[in-house]
């Protein structure tokens, strides 16, 4: 017994080293370097305490992305999670083909977020609006990329495409893994089909929404490669007024805070982002723990 | 029990290996030969340089050059910190202005003594001493397609004032039909399409240098101190309301490099605000009418000169027991008949160095060149701005008066309070 324990560490610890090497050391390095005026370089960085945070407040274009960041947030995981649940209930039903279907929702995501983005970018911009101009419809004319006030919805549009799909999996899971009887008991009984969704389904897969819910938000918090390509944070707008980028959310503003060299406040705005994600996420999972309930 | 031994052994074996694979991979081999690592970015120019280099070597015995460009638009000061932090710090890099030599500068040898520094007006400079090779020049103005011009009667030598652009465009906006254009000017301001470059550097950089001496910082002096010059200012805006108002909208808020310069290529604008490195672009996409440029002319006064710059120089890393051999490479190009072939034939550049017989094939290019030679031209400065002010700070501003260019007041307004805001950066 004693000899098994031995082995088991020694076979954990290769993915403990590089654990430890590539999240937990580093994660540590970036937290004390939030605190400096490090540029990336040099290495006697100055200490400077609170001061990059304290900073933050007063940049328009950080609270900006921020604010921006929560909307698309909420908007993704409305989309994403009514899409992927409606998509899950349509193809576990009587449907013909529906293995078809399950795979065809599903490719999307396998699609990366870089290349993706140049699609949706190259059809916004030049296939809806071509074909606003022959059959002279004004509200395709403009690129719906262009419009500062709605181009996250867009952007939430976008990733629903792409996400639904993953996110329809989970609930596809869930769904098949519900007794049949349960329901077949229901509709005997005479519950129509739609409380028997709200009222069977729905509460059956609470763990299903748990984890769906979970990474719907961790994903559009941390979004970065689908803004980058797809709108790269424009167009520009005004807020508190000064001119920002309309759709540059937290990731990106981290990312071209960085390419700036201006690396201390970058890893700022990062912790900053860190800890939102954690308070937020932590919080979402333990008012959804409650919700669920075991077979 | 065996078993379990065996098991122990073999994990024992495997997290051995595990640290000998990752620190036993970097060991470079010992020799007496000298090799010099050169670390540069300009993807066009890739197998140019790996030509010459390998000529070099071949020619210099004891001195490989071995050089290493980063592909496709990657970050390459992401990739030269992540260099220094890892103490592979190369023997030649390159830097693209202040922002570069302020990181860098620990690192960056004195080249004053060079045989090249006579050849050349552009090398860079820090407190009187030179420290960086210009790898070649580009520029740019507002180049126009001479055939629709002459079409639409327009003399191109005409355009040395605001108002003298002001009448040509109205004339062409209203022939827009007749010469089979969408819009007079294929400009590009947004930052969804990446173009904040084109507007928030290289057109501004007409308000920093333009009208001035080559090497007359003045303006830009101030602008770090925190001034905008409110009377030169008001001309340059009402040069780029101009622009933005006869420009194609579709490419002027959304578009992309390849839009602007396709929709320039294809005759459906007359005028494109870009610079010598589109030469190439237009080759690929089958010009063959007569392009030139004019000057960027935003004052009420004349102006005749093209904007020139060296966009990047070499630096030679002083901590390298390479360094001699590094510069005799670097001077080898500016100074050998194979390093001008090098330069204008094989990698398409203008050189910076007067020495230089050979011509350039693009007509953009072969312009600048001629521009250079004549003189009265005008420098650009936007490389000693801090990091960051052009995309993040300038490039919103002009996207939102792209947006909305009657509104000239606010536009002001804003560019004063980010100047404003310079020092602090």
């Amino acid at each position: 017994m004693k000899q098994n324990r031995m082995v088991n560490i020694l076979f954990v610890a290769p993915c403990i080293f590089a654990f430890v090497m590539i999240i937990i050391i580093p994660f540590f390095f970036g937290l004390y370097f939030s605190m400096t005026d490090w540029n990336g370089i040099n290495n006697a960085a100055n200490f400077v305490g609170f001061n990059n945070f304290r900073n933050l407040l007063s940049t328009p274009d950080f609270l900006y992305s921020f604010l921006i960041t929560i909307a698309y947030t909420i908007l993704s995981i409305v989309f994403v999670n009514i899409v992927s649940f409606t998509l899950a209930l349509i193809v576990t039903s009587k449907l013909r083909r529906r293995n078809f279907y399950r795979a065809g929702f599903f490719v999307p995501y396998l699609i990366g977020g870089i290349v993706l983005g140049y699609i949706w970018q190259f059809l916004l911009n030049n296939i809806l609006v071509g074909i606003g101009n022959s059959l002279a419809i004004t509200a395709l004319q403009t690129s719906f990329l262009s419009l500062p006030n709605s181009v996250i919805w867009t952007m939430a549009v976008v990733n629903t495409w792409q996400y639904a799909g993953y996110i329809m999996l989970i609930y596809v899971a869930s769904i098949q893994s519900i007794p049949a009887s349960l329901m077949e008991a229901a509709s005997v009984d005479g519950a129509s089909y739609v409380s028997r969704v709200f009222h069977i389904l729905i509460p059956m897969m609470a763990n299903a929404f748990t984890i769906s819910l979970f990474l719907t938000l961790t994903t559009s918090f941390k979004q970065f490669d689908m803004n980058l390509t797809l709108t790269n944070g424009g167009p520009a707008t005004r807020f508190l007024d000064v001119p920002v980028k309309a759709s540059q959310l937290l990731a990106m503003n981290i990312f071209s805070t960085a390419t700036a060299n201006r690396m201390a406040e970058a890893q700022a705005k990062a912790v900053v982002l860190f800890i939102a994600l954690l308070v937020v996420s932590l919080l979402q999972v333990s008012i959804n723990k409650k919700k669920e309930v075991e077979m | 029990m065996r078993k379990t031994v065996l098991k122990v052994l073999a994990v024992g074996v495997l997290l051995a290996a595990l640290p000998l694979s990752v620190f036993g991979a970097g060991k470079p081999e010992e020799s007496k030969d000298v090799t010099v690592n050169m670390f540069q970015l300009k993807v066009e120019i890739k197998d140019a340089i790996d030509g010459y280099a390998a000529k070099y070597s071949a020619a210099t015995p004891g001195v490989t050059v071995r050089v290493e460009t980063l592909g496709g638009g990657g970050d390459y000061g992401g990739a030269m910190k992540a260099k220094a932090q890892a103490g592979q710090m190369p023997d030649i890099f390159m830097i693209e202005g202040r922002g570069g030599y302020d990181i860098w500068k620990d690192y960056i040898a004195d080249l004053s003594g060079e045989a090249w520094v006579k050849d050349t007006d552009l090398a860079f400079m820090v407190d009187g001493k030179v420290v960086g090779f210009p790898v070649a020049i580009e520029g740019y103005g507002m180049a126009y397609n001479a055939e629709i011009l002459q079409k639409a009667g327009i003399d191109p030598a005409t355009l040395t004032t605001r108002a003298a652009y002001e009448s040509a465009l109205k004339i062409l906006d209203s022939k827009k039909a007749e010469l089979g254009i969408d819009a007079p000017v294929a400009m590009a301001a947004s930052v969804a399409g990446g173009m904040w470059w084109v507007a928030g550097q290289h057109n501004l950089a007409a308000y920093w240098g333009g009208g001035l001496g080559f090497n007359d910082t003045s303006i830009i002096e101030k602008a770090l101190k925190g001034q905008l010059d409110d009377a030169r200012f008001l001309e340059y805006a009402k040069y780029v309301q101009l622009l933005f108002k006869y420009a194609d909208k579709k490419i002027l808020l959304n578009g992309s490099y390849d839009d602007q310069v396709g929709s320039f290529a294809q005759g459906r604008t007359a005028f494109l605000h870009q610079g010598n490195w589109v030469d190439p672009n237009l080759k690929q996409l089958g010009v063959s009418f007569k392009i030139g440029y004019a000057p960027h002319a935003f004052l009420t006064k004349e102006q005749k000169g093209l904007y020139l710059f060296a966009p990047s120089w070499y630096c030679v890393n002083t901590k390298s027991p390479n360094a001699a051999a590094a510069k005799a490479f670097l001077t080898s190009i500016a100074t050998t008949s194979d390093g001008h072939d090098y330069m204008v034939n094989q990698a398409g550049m203008i050189p910076a160095f007067k020495s230089v017989t050979l011509k350039p094939s693009g007509q953009l290019s072969q312009a600048l060149m001629a521009a250079n030679a004549k003189g009265g031209n005008y420098g650009v400065f936007f490389g000693m701005l801090p990091d960051g002010a052009g995309q993040n700070v300038f490039g919103p501003i002009f996207d939102l008066f792209a947006q909305n260019p009657d509104n000239l007041d606010q536009f002001i307004a804003d560019m004063k309070r980010a100047v404003a805001n310079l020092p602090k950066m």
